[in-house]
């Protein structure tokens, strides 16, 4: 406790205060200080008086009787008061939800200020124990570990006494200046005699070489042996539920979701208030150099557009200005997808000198950033391609090299400019300038064209969707320290319509372009020398210790100059809102920068007090999928399952579900093979616990073989014919056993991108499938070709992954269930969004004023009463059979910014496309949840 | 969370007949006890909370038979009942309140050990128990400055002034009829009016 406490007065002798108690009911009761229930009964308890006590002698005067109601009075205020008092909560109790935590909460230490005066006091009445860690006497299992460390201590205090004595200085041939680890600032008050300089060999860059990950502290190396922590594994470790151990994803420990509740504030935080950010150094990044030429040759093999290589389009994307991000596909044959790619080039120091053919021949560099999941198979890809390449492409490993983080929400671009101070700035950082010159003045003259990037990055304050800067723009600069700025401020706004203008200008006009220098992330020298020179927190605390009160430390030349990179990632233009639903307006920045520099980043952004209030969130993986599943945008690897990284995602998704429903108790598990899945068929359609595109495409393959018998056996399943269809499927299980061990993605299953799927589906019903492969490229499979679709359900209902998807039965092989389905088809008067009247209520519809008609009021119920039949009752449609199963979903839930049920998947191209659809029948779709037997209407849309 | 509501009755009982009372005037005193003093008097020693909750059971079970006892069987209680100034606090769910309500009027005589004419008012009908607490104040406060304005006029009257202006002065603004014991109508509109229908 703190010494100005007073002591305590003598008769609070005891450790706790005792619960009030009644003085006339229960003076001689005692129990146990924790038993609430009484504390509370008694606490409600109403002292009363007899008549006989009241009026002595048993007379009635006035005297008396207005003393027997005093004492009604004092007893009843009393026990109000008590009871108040008991239904009290003491100040750690009324905490807002995200800042209570569990250890010591009682301490008011640990309580937000405005209700530590009141939990202080609280304390005090309470005689609550309060000890710090400082003053708490150690265990005996402590005592013996404080010891070891003592004697630890004084051994290694002793060695270090002995290396002192011959002193070495390396210089360091990346120009960084020369640091120990140890305490740096011994070192300079050395006398410069006792070191010896040695020229340091410079390592040679190992190229085409896995990266290792660093060399973790003794003390943290055991942990790591299988997989690798991010920079700012410490903080997610105490926040955020992490990989398990054993079950490390793509060889990294990542944060899955924090600990506190964070479904709804993650959507809220990123769509209306505050910003929500993530530590992504687990994407990989590879560096290509090489001349221009074969620089672009590779990139046009990986299948990136020609109009982005060559044309127009691309063109400040290939100066450097722009990020780009595409698909890329393998060289040869099958030429399978690998993954969404992010291709970031440098721009070339000497730009204007060199005509068209000097162009082609300068050396450029060149970063590919690419999900862990298919790193390995590009980097292979990589490496066959740049053996190939003439003149000879280098190609290097940057995975522990570059770290980067991503953050969204209307409060992300003000987080990060706190965070990143430029080293080279004329005007005064945001933080201590005042709000007049926020806005930059872009036209003045005497700005200095190398600091116009920083000068434009420091104007960005006042922006609250990146999307609203250049699509894909590149801001490359140098950063200070940001542990010289901690705690972050928040920053100053523009608060008036002349400093909004400013700012608007300044997107419009975007200066960046013309000035771009190329980034020093590109540069090894640079990033290993921001590396190297980050001081230790012990000479920051120092430095910010001789500041003075309230201010920043002074920067320094000497201090570390981190190179970052920032770009936005904008919703492609696809992406238009689902019906319904507002435009995604999830737009975000990535942040690139040394791997060593994450660390002081994610601290700065972390604890940065919003404008709006609140600080930033930091989301997990859950989080980054639920963002990408709202926006309505397919997330890689789990939404491409025709991808080798994708399809092995499904199969850990699906060990996964299976061991869950295996340890469910048999009569508390989905029996899914009693399930009823349409056409009066039992048995869920394949694995019930996965997306069983092997099933799905097993199929397939054997029609497109034996096209006839699997005609045949269709028409004979369409037509409802239970014995034929029940051989049919037996047929197709037998050959078809899931792999259980070796995941081995079937050979021809491929995902087509949405614009070759739009291009197939948008030939005319008329024409036969076979005239339209001809427009494919021949070595796509069609009938095991998928595409990503945005799925919604049109009635109701929430479709889960691993939902089915199935098309409309035909009109000529079922009509009847196929007009059952049509006649759910809500019309446009009443989407499944809009409320719905009472139980009771009118018919809707109805003029709200003046006299209605009865026979109107009775043609109106009559029409409510024919509403669409309801899921269970007589009539609701059963699933289409097997047939007509076309895809499965891969993601699905409630979606908060929809606000009904909707999902993603992949379907099978050949069987949605050509079939005859009417205008309002387009792309309609069942979808039935696995394991359920209820089918609701949908539509879906490629994505 | 789903909450239980309950309604707290604020009861003042009433004693008409003076012969049963178990007090008797001071005998110094003689007829000088104003009127309100005699109107509220004490109750026996053995009327108590349990007595009253008894007294309330029957009556609901005479009125309403089984099921009216089976409705308030659970909620019933007697969260206050002081002798010396006859009120009590009784709790009763939302929904029923009506048939205690109606118990309490309709009773005309305390049951056995007491055996006493009586009327059973019920003055406040509120939601929470501390409105009624503080009703219970604010009447108890009146009725002090009742009797005391009474004492005072009454030795006054006897010295021989006529007490108008005294008495009005006491009475004073928030005067009500003691008689009639409800007396915001407006704080029963809000209650549901079709609850136990």
């Amino acid at each position: 406790m703190a010494p100005t406490r007073p002591p305590p007065p003598p008769n609070n002798i005891k450790k706790r205060k005792e619960a009030p108690t009644d003085p006339q009911t229960n003076a001689s009761k005692r129990y146990k200080p924790t038993d609430h229930r009484q504390k509370t009964r008694d606490a409600r308890t109403l002292s009363t008086q007899t008549s006989s006590k009241a009026f002595k002698n048993g007379e009635l005067d006035v005297s008396a009787f207005v003393k027997s109601r005093a004492f009604e009075i004092s007893a009843l205020e009393e026990g109000m008061a008590r009871s108040k008092k008991a239904l009290n909560r003491r100040a750690f109790q009324q905490v807002p939800k995200e800042l209570r935590r569990r250890t010591a909460s009682h301490n008011v230490k640990r309580v937000p200020k405005r209700l530590r005066e009141r939990g202080k006091r609280e304390m005090a009445d309470d005689n609550t124990p309060t000890v710090t860690a400082r003053r708490r006497k150690p265990t005996a299992h402590m005592r013996l570990r404080l010891e070891t460390v003592k004697k630890l201590r004084a051994l290694g205090a002793k060695r270090k006494a002995g290396m002192d004595r011959v002193k070495v200085t390396v210089a360091d041939p990346n120009g960084a200046p020369p640091t120990k680890s140890t305490d740096s600032a011994k070192d300079k008050q050395q006398p410069a005699e006792s070191t010896t300089a040695i020229k340091a060999r410079t390592p040679k860059i190992k190229k085409s070489l896995l990266a290792t990950p660093p060399v973790p502290k003794a003390k943290f190396r055991k942990r790591q042996i299988h997989k690798s922590w991010l920079p700012t594994h410490l903080f997610h470790a105490k926040r955020a539920r992490m990989t398990a151990p054993s079950a490390a994803l793509w060889r990294f420990s990542v944060p899955l979701t924090p600990t506190a509740k964070s479904y709804r504030p993650t959507h809220r935080a990123s769509h209306e208030r505050g910003a929500v950010a993530w530590d992504m150094s687990y994407i990989a990044t590879v560096q290509l150099e090489g001349r221009e030429g074969s620089l672009i040759g590779m990139l046009k093999v990986l299948g990136v557009a020609e109009e982005e290589l060559i044309g127009r389009k691309g063109e400040k994307w290939r100066q450097g200005r722009r990020a780009l991000e595409n698909f890329v596909y393998e060289r040869e044959a099958p030429h399978d997808p690998v993954a969404p790619v992010t291709i970031i080039w440098c721009v070339s120091a000497a730009e204007e000198s060199a005509g068209m053919a000097g162009k082609e021949k300068r050396n450029r560099k060149l970063l590919l950033r690419v999900h862990p999941s298919a790193f390995y198979q590009l980097w292979e890809e990589l490496l066959r391609l740049a053996k190939v390449a003439k003149p000879a492409v280098s190609v290097e490993d940057l995975r522990f090299d570059i770290g980067s983080l991503e953050i969204t929400g209307p409060g992300g671009t003000e987080a990060l400019l706190s965070a990143l101070w430029p080293s080279r700035t004329t005007s005064e950082p945001l933080a201590v300038r005042d709000s007049a010159s926020t806005a930059m003045d872009i036209d003045s003259e005497s700005r200095n064209k190398n600091t116009i990037v920083e000068e434009t990055w420091s104007s960005l304050a006042g922006l609250t969707n990146p999307a609203m800067v250049p699509k894909n723009a590149l801001l490359a600069f140098n950063v200070q320290d940001p542990r010289l700025h901690h705690p972050p401020r928040t920053i100053k706004l523009p608060k008036t319509d002349a400093e909004q203008h400013k700012l608007l200008e300044l997107i419009a006009s975007w200066p960046v372009d013309a000035a771009q220098q190329p980034p020093e992330l590109f540069d090894r020298k640079a990033r290993q020398a921001a590396s190297a020179t980050m001081p230790s927190q012990k000479a920051v605390n120092r430095r910010k210790g001789l500041a003075a009160p309230g201010q920043y430390p002074e920067p320094l030349p000497k201090d570390p100059q981190i190179p970052v990179l920032l770009y936005t990632t904008a919703p492609s233009t696809t992406d238009k809102g689902a019906s319904g639903r507002p435009p995604p307006n999830s737009s975000s920045w990535t942040l690139l920068t040394p791997w060593k520099c994450m660390q002081p980043i994610w601290y700065s952004l972390m604890y940065y007090p919003l404008s709006t209030g609140q600080q930033p969130r930091f989301g997990g993986l859950d989080q980054y999928r639920q963002l990408s599943f709202e926006a309505g945008k397919a997330w890689f690897p789990g939404d491409f399952p025709g991808t080798k990284a994708g399809w092995e995602w499904e199969y850990a998704e699906r060990r996964k579900r299976e061991a869950e429903w295996r340890r469910r108790p048999k009569g508390k598990r989905v029996s899914f093979e009693r399930v009823e899945v349409g056409e009066g068929v039992r048995g869920e359609i394949g694995i019930g616990w996965g997306c069983d595109w092997e099933r799905l495409i097993g199929g397939a393959l054997v029609a497109s073989e034996g096209e006839e018998a699997a005609m045949n056996v269709e028409k004979a399943a369409e037509s409802g014919d239970k014995s034929a269809e029940n051989g049919k499927t037996k047929a197709q299980e037998e050959p078809k056993e899931p792999p259980q061990q070796a995941p081995s993605k079937p050979p021809h299953l491929t995902q087509l991108s949405a614009r070759q799927a739009l291009a197939l589906l948008a030939t005319p019903p008329a024409t036969p499938p076979a005239t339209t492969t001809v427009k494919l490229p021949p070595h796509i499979h069609l009938p095991s070709a998928l595409t990503t679709v945005r799925l919604t359900l049109l009635t109701r209902g929430v479709p889960q992954p691993c939902a089915r998807i199935y098309r409309l039965p035909s009109s000529t092989a079922n009509p009847e269930l196929r007009r059952q389905w049509l006649a759910l088809l809500p019309t446009d008067t009443h989407k499944p969004t809009q409320k719905r009247g009472g139980k009771h209520a009118l018919p809707r519809g109805l003029p709200s004023t003046g006299e209605i008609p009865p026979h109107v009021v009775q043609q109106r119920l009559a029409q409510s009463l024919l509403e669409p039949v309801r899921a269970g009752e007589e009539g609701y449609p059963s699933c289409p059979g097997e047939g007509d199963l076309v895809g499965f979903v891969t993601a699905g839930s409630y979606d908060l910014a929809a606000g009904f049920g909707t999902g993603i998947g992949s379907l099978l191209v050949e069987k949605v496309m050509g079939r005859e659809e009417e205008a309002g029948e387009r792309h309609l779709c069942v979808v039935r949840n696995s394991g359920t037997g209820v089918a609701r209407l949908g539509r879906w849309e490629v994505i | 969370m789903v909450r239980i509501k309950h309604r707290y009755l604020l009861v003042n009982i009433l004693y008409p007949d003076a012969k049963y009372s178990p007090l008797r005037p001071a005998a110094t005193a003689g007829d000088d006890i104003p009127y309100t003093v005699q109107f509220r008097r004490p109750s026996p020693d053995q009327m108590n909370g349990g007595l009253l909750m008894r007294l309330i059971r029957d009556g609901v079970v005479e009125l309403f038979g089984d099921y009216g006892s089976g409705k308030i069987a659970g909620s019933l209680q007697v969260k206050y009942f002081s002798s010396a100034t006859s009120t009590a606090i009784i709790r009763v769910s939302r929904e029923h309140y009506r048939l205690v309500w109606s118990a309490l009027t309709l009773t005309t005589r305390l049951p056995r050990p007491v055996d006493q004419p009586c009327v059973i008012q019920v003055v406040r009908v509120s939601g929470t128990i501390r409105k009624a607490e503080e009703e219970a104040i604010r009447r108890a406060r009146l009725s002090i400055r009742r009797a005391e304005a009474a004492a005072k006029s009454s030795s006054v009257s006897i010295a021989g002034t006529i007490p108008t202006a005294s008495t009005a002065a006491a009475a004073g603004d928030d005067d009500f009829d003691m008689i009639n014991g409800i007396e915001d109508p407006d704080e029963l509109g809000d209650l549901d009016d079709d609850d136990d229908g």
